[in-house]
Order: C-alpha cells, then structure tokens, then sequence
C-alpha cells in the first residue's frame, strides 16, 4: 500500500500532545496543511515548533493524539509517511569528516530514489563541484545550509518540512531559493516550512499557524491574517481637544509625548481615521503593517492590553521623537 | 536490505581512518610478543624472569608461573591475548565503533539524516550490528595475524600450533562480540557519545576487576562468574585448542540479549 499522495491533506495533527517528564511541550494542536500549499509555522523559540517537527518525522512519540502525513501515521506507520518527504536536516548534523557530493549521494540512496533536482538546486543556491568536492569541515555555515537544502530537496519530494531554511544564506541566495519554493509549489509541491524571518513568510507563505507555549494561538489564510493587522498610526494634534482614544474601535495601545501621540490599531481602522478627521492633526503616519505586528499580538503577555506592542512601540517612538 | 547495506557501507566509510589506527595498535601489540619473547633467548630463562614477578601482576594476566613452565612457548604467546593492554585496545576499538554509529549520531544529529527518510529505526540499527560484528571479527583476526608474523620475524624458541591461533581468534571474537553487544545496548539508550563510552568501559573495567581480585581473593571467588573475562581464556585456546560450550554459551547470550535490548530501546526511544 503507498501513500495517498493525492489526499486533500498533506499534514493533519488531531490533538497533538507531547510532555516531556510531565511538563506539556505540545498542547493539544491541530492542524491541517493542504495538498500543494505553503505553509509557515511560527514561534519564539520553546514555542512548539521543533516538537512538532519531530512528532511528524516520528523521531519521538506523542503523548497523546496523532499526526499524519498522507493519510499515514507518522509514529506508526513512520517509514510509509517519510517516503514523500524531504525534510532539512539541521546542517551541523551532517559529517564534517566528508565531501559534500558524497553526502549528498549518501543521502540520495537512502531516499531511493534519483536526485533529480539535485543540479537546479546546486545552481540556485550557488554551490559549485568544487565546493562539494572538499569536505564538509571546511565549509562556511552558509555552505553547510545550501548542502542541507540540496540533500533535502534533491528527490523532488512531494513535501518539503523546512525548519529555518534560509537560516545563513545570503540575501540574495534566501530570494532565489525563496523562487524555487514557488516555482516547485507551482508544480504542486507541499512546503512546510518554520522560520524567524517573518519576512520571509510572509513573501512566500499562504497559510500560517503559529504557536505559543505548546498551543496554537492562530492558524489562518495568510489573506485573513493580513486584514487582522496591527497598524501604527502616529501624528500630532496641532490645537484643540483630544478625545479618548483608547475607546475608539480597534485602539489597542495609546502613547503620548507631548502634542505627539502613538496608536496601535488592529483591523479596521476607519473609525480612528474618522475621529481624527474632526481634529487638527500635524504628521499623521500609518506604517505599512507586517506580519511581525501580528506576531508580536500574538505574544503580548496574557493579562496585559498593551504589554510588549506597548513597550515596543514606545522604544520605537522615543527613538524617533 | 539494500538500505542497511548503505549504511553499512558508509558507517565503515567514516570510521575508516580509526578502525585502521585501532587495528594497526592491535597487530602490532601481537606482533611484538614472539619477537619478545625470542629476545629473552630461550624459554627457561624466560621463565627465570617470570618467576621474579609478583603473582599480583601475573594474575592481571589470568596465568601463574607453575602453568607457564609447562606451557611452552603457546603459552607464553598467550600471554598476548589476555594482556591488560590487549583488551583495552580490543575492547576500545569494539566499544567506539559501537557507540559511534548510535549514540554519536544521535548527539550529533546526523541519525537524522536517515531517519527523516523511508529508513525504519529497525534499518540503522540491523546496520550497526552488522558493523560491530564485523568489527569485532575482523580484530578477532588482526590479533593472531600480527602474532604469526612475529613469529616469522623474531623466531622464538619453541612451537606452537597454528590452528589454536585460529580457536584463539574465536574465542576473542566471542569475547568482543559480547562486549559490542553490550555496547550497542548502552549506546542505543544514550544520547551522548562520550556518556555511551564511559558506562561501556566502566563495565568492561568492572567485569576485568572482579576477574583479576577473585583470583588474589578467595572471597571473591563466588561472583568470578558474573566476568565476561571468567570465560575468557587465551591459555587453554592456544595450548590446547579449547574453547569450553560454557563460554560458547554465555559469550553469546551476553552478545545476543545485548543486541536484541539495543534494538528494543532503539525502536522505542525519542530522538532528541
């Protein structure tokens, strides 16, 4: 029986749990990745993510609930799930003692199968035959990533789980492969991917979960997420009153220095915009909104309104004031 | 099987500058006996100069004065194989190779590698099995070659018979594929490498330990048995041609029950 690569999932987690000597590391995910999607998963570090990673390579067991790749079982029934997958080994893993083609080759025959793309990759991430003739403890960290990539991705995988893929790699490098993540997307492949780039996600990504102290906080279309965003809105009031912001709709966090004032605004923003029209306003900003915003809404500490978008904000504005 | 047998094969790749160091020690340890001993000149001064010796130092030899006076020069040149620093090198060599192939890999992350593919635990496991067999194999072998060659070269006085070198290579090879199973086992449930080595030579330490002091002590006399080393006898393989089915037996069920706990604890344990 061989996976159903067809199946409308690529990854589900039902109620995944993992505790480690009775502290909860995962707490109850579930999740959905869909068939020739981009998904990116997201945490601090200690969130989750890497927990997650392992439980779907089966390289530990859940607590409780269950994972699936392909419809297979990723605890029981591992070997079948991990036929379709290629996922990034982190770089320090791999053998400093040989050369970088030998490892790849190691790694194609435990695949199984050809390393098709294995000359694209090489060409994109600019690892040439000379380099992957000397051995691997003579390479940079950026060149032990682009050998990670290449020996992750070289049998063309029906799913690719990357954690932190464009870790090392420069600029240029991190938006070409950025391109062949779409490109092979395009030609239905899956991407998993975790990253602290957010940047990056937010280029590349359709979906998005993200995860805090073991439990999913948000998991959406990268388009729904992107209406949630939180707005920076700074200006000045020239004279006159001012009204209280912070009952305003969408208001989260208000600052003041002076005649200048600092709003966060998560959603719609038309109702401040509204109330600001009545004034006398100097210097009105909106910054572009980034999913960093909404990263950072999500881990503001419970209890708390504004707490780190506050903090944040009131550094960033400081230093522009 | 076609992924164990690269496994295998790479296992070996990596491990090839070490295995040949380790080896090399281990051939010329035996090959510098008979030129020794043909050093001395003949047999009877030789054991003029053994007689000197405390029995405290001969029993880390497993042997006495009386036994190596009848024994001739096959006895002698057992002394080679039952010499401390045989063993540590023997038992080193086994023990690393063991303990590189899962501990190591799992400290280091390269496990990973395999196994984020279609490559069961059961896969990598059977591979470094097979690795230690050969391992210990093959150093079964170096010893007793190195010793023919040093007989070929310092021609001591005396005869032995070159097939009880061969019973001899076995019976070494029952006592390192006892020690590996051992080591598969603890390597299997660590995480470090160095941690897996420690507790593997600490209980090859403790099992020679008990051996040598049961033989000063007659106290000590009931737990020689718990030694790997009680069944371990280089003497009567190279003066008599004997390896008794008790150490058959035990050798092998240590080596067996090793391996088949590594593999459970392998299967079921998280990677981290």
């Amino acid at each position: 029986m061989t996976e159903d690569r067809g199946a409308p999932h690529a990854i589900v987690t039902s109620a995944l749990t993992r505790q480690f000597n009775g502290v909860t590391a995962l707490d109850n995910v579930s999740f959905q990745v869909d068939t020739g999607s981009i998904f990116g998963f997201l945490g601090p570090n200690g969130a989750g993510k890497t927990t997650t990673i392992k439980l779907l390579l089966g390289f530990i067991k859940p607590s409780s609930g269950r994972s699936a790749i392909f419809g297979r079982d990723t605890w029981h029934d591992g070997v079948a799930a991990r036929k379709s997958i290629g996922f990034l080994v982190p770089a320090d893993s791999f053998y400093p003692e040989m050369s970088g083609r030998s490892q790849l080759d190691f790694a194609a025959s435990l695949s199984q199968s050809p390393a098709l793309r294995r000359r694209e990759l090489l060409d994109v991430l600019e690892l040439s035959d000379r380099d992957l003739d000397r051995k691997l403890g003579k390479y940079s960290k950026g060149m032990k990533q682009k050998l990670a990539l290449t020996a992750a991705a070289q049998h063309d995988p029906p799913l690719l789980i990357l954690d932190e893929p464009t870790d090392g790699l420069d600029p240029v490098v991190q938006r070409n492969f950025e391109d062949y993540l779409r490109d092979i997307h395009h030609q239905g492949r899956t991407i998993f991917m975790s990253s602290h780039d957010l940047a990056e996600v937010e280029r590349i990504c359709q979906a998005v979960a993200i995860v805090r102290e073991g439990k999913l906080v948000a998991l959406e279309q990268m388009n729904e997420l992107q209406q949630r965003r939180l707005r920076q809105v700074t200006f000045t009031v020239a004279e006159g009153s001012v009204p209280d912001f912070q009952l305003i709709g969408g208001v989260n966090s208000v600052w003041r220095d002076g005649d200048r004032w600092l709003l966060s605004v998560e959603g719609n923003i038309n109702p401040l915009i509204e109330v600001l029209s009545g004034l006398q306003i100097d210097d009105l900003t909106i910054s572009p909104p980034s999913l960093d915003d909404i990263f950072m809404t999500f881990y503001r500490p419970e209890g708390t309104d504004i707490g780190l978008i506050r903090d944040a904000r009131r550094r960033q504005y400081s230093a522009g004031g | 099987m076609q992924v164990v047998a690269v496994l295998l094969i790479w296992q070996f790749r990596r491990s090839l500058t070490g295995l040949v160091a380790l080896l090399l020690g281990i051939f010329l340890f035996e090959l510098i006996q008979p030129v020794a001993i043909a050093s001395v000149g003949d047999l009877d001064r030789l054991q003029g100069i053994l007689d000197l010796v405390p029995p405290s130092f001969l029993a880390l030899l497993n042997v006495t004065p009386e036994f190596l006076g009848g024994a001739g020069l096959a006895g002698y040149l057992s002394l080679g194989f039952s010499h401390p620093v045989y063993h540590l090198l023997a038992g080193a060599t086994v023990i690393w190779f063991a303990c590189r192939g899962l501990a190591g890999e799992v400290e280091r992350g390269s496990i990973q590698i395999a196994l984020s593919r279609a490559v069961s635990r059961r896969s990598v496991y059977f591979s470094r099995l097979i690795g230690v067999v050969i391992v210990g194999a093959v150093v079964a072998v170096i010893g007793p070659l190195g010793m023919i060659v040093g007989i070929a070269i310092g021609e001591p006085a005396g005869s032995i018979r070159m097939e009880y070198l061969f019973i001899q290579g076995i019976a070494s090879a029952l006592l390192l594929w006892a020690i590996g199973g051992a080591g598969l086992l603890i390597s299997a449930s660590a995480s470090r490498m160095g941690q897996a080595i420690g507790w593997s030579i600490g209980l090859l330490v403790v099992s020679y330990v008990i051996d040598y002091f049961a033989d000063l002590w007659g106290a000590l006399e009931p737990i020689k048995p718990f030694s790997l080393f009680d069944y371990y006898d280089p003497p009567a393989a190279m003066t008599r041609g004997e390896i008794t089915g008790e150490s058959v037996l035990v050798m092998g069920t240590v080596a067996l029950v090793g391996a088949l706990s590594g593999l459970v604890v392998f299967s079921r344990r998280d990677l981290p």
